[in-house]
């Protein structure tokens, strides 16, 4: 099932310079922390100057899409999946 | 003047290599979210029942759902079947990346539509690597640099319909090529259907000549294809098939526009004026942003009960400003005869140009105009679209989404240019 949300959530970021490669580590949501097991795609879109970059990952579970605001380094849950239809 | 009407098979090498993202839509949406890989997954213009599937999955092709199926019908067909909303962004991203690793290659490329590139690497140093060398290259970049989830269909031809057609020969994950030494064999194990601009109408006028294959096609005589076409498309066919070049032209954009299929059955000038408003200025910020004004305006209306009525109008002023091609479109829903619920309505305008001076008129200040309009533009662009809007557009808030077209390239210089401009 697929859900629409938007919630402040904490997230820790990872740069590794020798692949230069950026990734989240985990996100905490609800009380929980949900190791990122997958990064499936990045990518970045701007709302006016604001630039912001989404991160679609995956835990063991569930999917999650990550936004980032550049403007503000904030971060929001926007969308949580299991991969079932709704 | 006189064409060359007794050409064989033309005898360049192949430089011409077709791209074709499998399934692009659903294939990027599995990437991203790697719960759904080797689920039929679809992509809909909206996710309710009645919604357009746009792009369904491998997998989903699979058990028969096809583009232009409704939601409910794909379900039908295959009741786990996850349902997805566009991500427009999401899309011109990965195009974008595509771009970035093909001007590897050659700068001699052109997107045919946000999933498909074709690329002529005459002249450049990497065609000395070989046609299919430099395809299985990319293919290997696109899963490295991209994702690994995304596949290709690559056709390696001497001109772009064939290798259009090579890249359509093996789905998804192909790489063929069409060349003077194998062409015959492959045009024996296609039907004429299977070409890219032959469909039932086209093969009936062609069966109607006694051509009913695509190597009968191939060796018709061109005077038989002009009467089968009875126009120069005929010609056209004739060069396509012998690997000649005929579809290398761009065609310049002619119009700007926006359409929004209602949710809810509306039907009086008053409901439908706040719709029209926010069309106009997504679309007027789009046009503008490009360089362009226009001198006419066209409103089309599609009703539920399947009907549709549509008027255009050129005007006389050069119109840049949303303001006035609003008043343009109002007139014109004015004038629409009809009062029944619509389904969907697109505005648009034509006869652009893209003049700076303009002529000065005698009551309007047209260049205050100029600059409230420039500003407008401009508190948009830097904080987001809509931020300043005309009154009429409350309430509007959630209609007119961002949208992507798959089938035409027009709107990717727009986000090309902005995301370059952006950084």
């Amino acid at each position: 099932m697929i859900e629409k949300i938007s919630v402040p959530v904490s997230v820790s970021l990872a740069f590794d310079h020798t692949k230069r490669r950026v990734f989240p580590k985990w996100v905490v949501w609800d009380g929980k922390t949900y190791p990122i097991e997958k990064v499936g795609l990045h990518h970045t879109y701007r709302e006016g100057r604001t630039l912001y970059h989404v991160f679609s990952v995956a835990s063991k579970a569930l999917f999650f899409r990550l936004v980032l605001n550049t403007e503000t380094l904030h971060w929001r849950l926007e969308e949580v999946s299991d991969g079932l239809p709704n | 003047m006189d064409y060359p009407t007794e050409l064989g098979f033309n005898e360049k090498p192949s430089t011409v290599m077709h791209l074709d993202l499998n399934s692009c839509f659903a294939t990027i949406e599995q990437q991203a979210n790697p719960h759904l890989r080797g689920k039929p997954v679809a992509v809909a213009a909206y996710t309710t029942g009645s919604g357009c599937i746009i792009a369904p999955s491998i997998e989903a092709k699979r058990y028969g759902i096809k583009v232009g199926m409704r939601v409910k019908d794909g379900k039908l067909i295959y009741p786990g079947l996850i349902v997805l909303a566009p991500d427009p962004w999401k899309y011109r991203n990965v195009h974008l990346a595509l771009r970035r690793i093909i001007s590897d290659y050659t700068d001699n490329f052109v997107p045919k539509s946000i999933d498909e590139f074709v690329l002529n690497l005459e002249g450049y140093p990497s065609f000395d690597k070989g046609m299919l060398e430099v395809a299985r290259e990319i293919k290997e970049r696109i899963k490295k640099e991209i994702g690994e989830w995304l596949t290709v269909s690559v056709g390696v031809a001497p001109n772009r319909f064939l290798a259009k057609t090579a890249a359509g020969l093996h789905k998804p994950d192909g790489l063929d090529e069409i060349n003077k030494g194998n062409f015959r064999q492959i045009y024996s194990g296609l039907t004429l259907t299977d070409l890219c601009g032959i469909k039932i109408r086209n093969a009936a006028r062609l069966n109607n000549l006694g051509i009913y294959s695509v190597l009968d096609f191939y060796k018709a005589p061109y005077f038989r294809l002009k009467t089968a076409f009875e126009s120069i498309l005929g010609y056209y066919w004739y060069l396509r098939l012998r690997g000649w070049e005929i579809d290398d032209v761009l065609f310049a954009r002619k119009s700007y526009g926006n359409s929004f299929a209602l949710p809810k059955p509306l039907i009086s000038i008053e409901e439908l004026s706040p719709i029209l408003s926010k069309l106009v200025n997504k679309m007027g910020g789009r046009f503008r942003h490009a360089g362009y004004k226009a001198q006419g305006v066209h409103l089309s209306l599609a009703y539920r009960d399947g009907g549709y009525w549509h008027k255009g109008m050129t005007t006389a002023k050069v119109l840049f400003d949303s303001r006035d091609i609003y008043k343009v479109a109002l007139r014109l829903l004015t004038r629409c005869p009809y009062r029944k619920a619509v389904r969907e309505l697109a505005v648009s305008v034509f006869n652009l140009t893209s003049e700076t001076s303009l002529q000065l008129e005698f009551f309007d200040d047209l260049e205050k105009k100029k600059r409230i309009v420039g500003a407008i533009d401009d508190l948009n662009e830097r904080w987001g679209d809509f931020v300043i809007t005309p009154a009429r557009m409350i309430n509007t808030k959630e209609v007119v989404m961002d949208r992507i077209a798959f089938g035409g390239v027009k709107e990717l210089e727009e986000f090309t240019t902005s995301l370059s401009e952006g950084g």
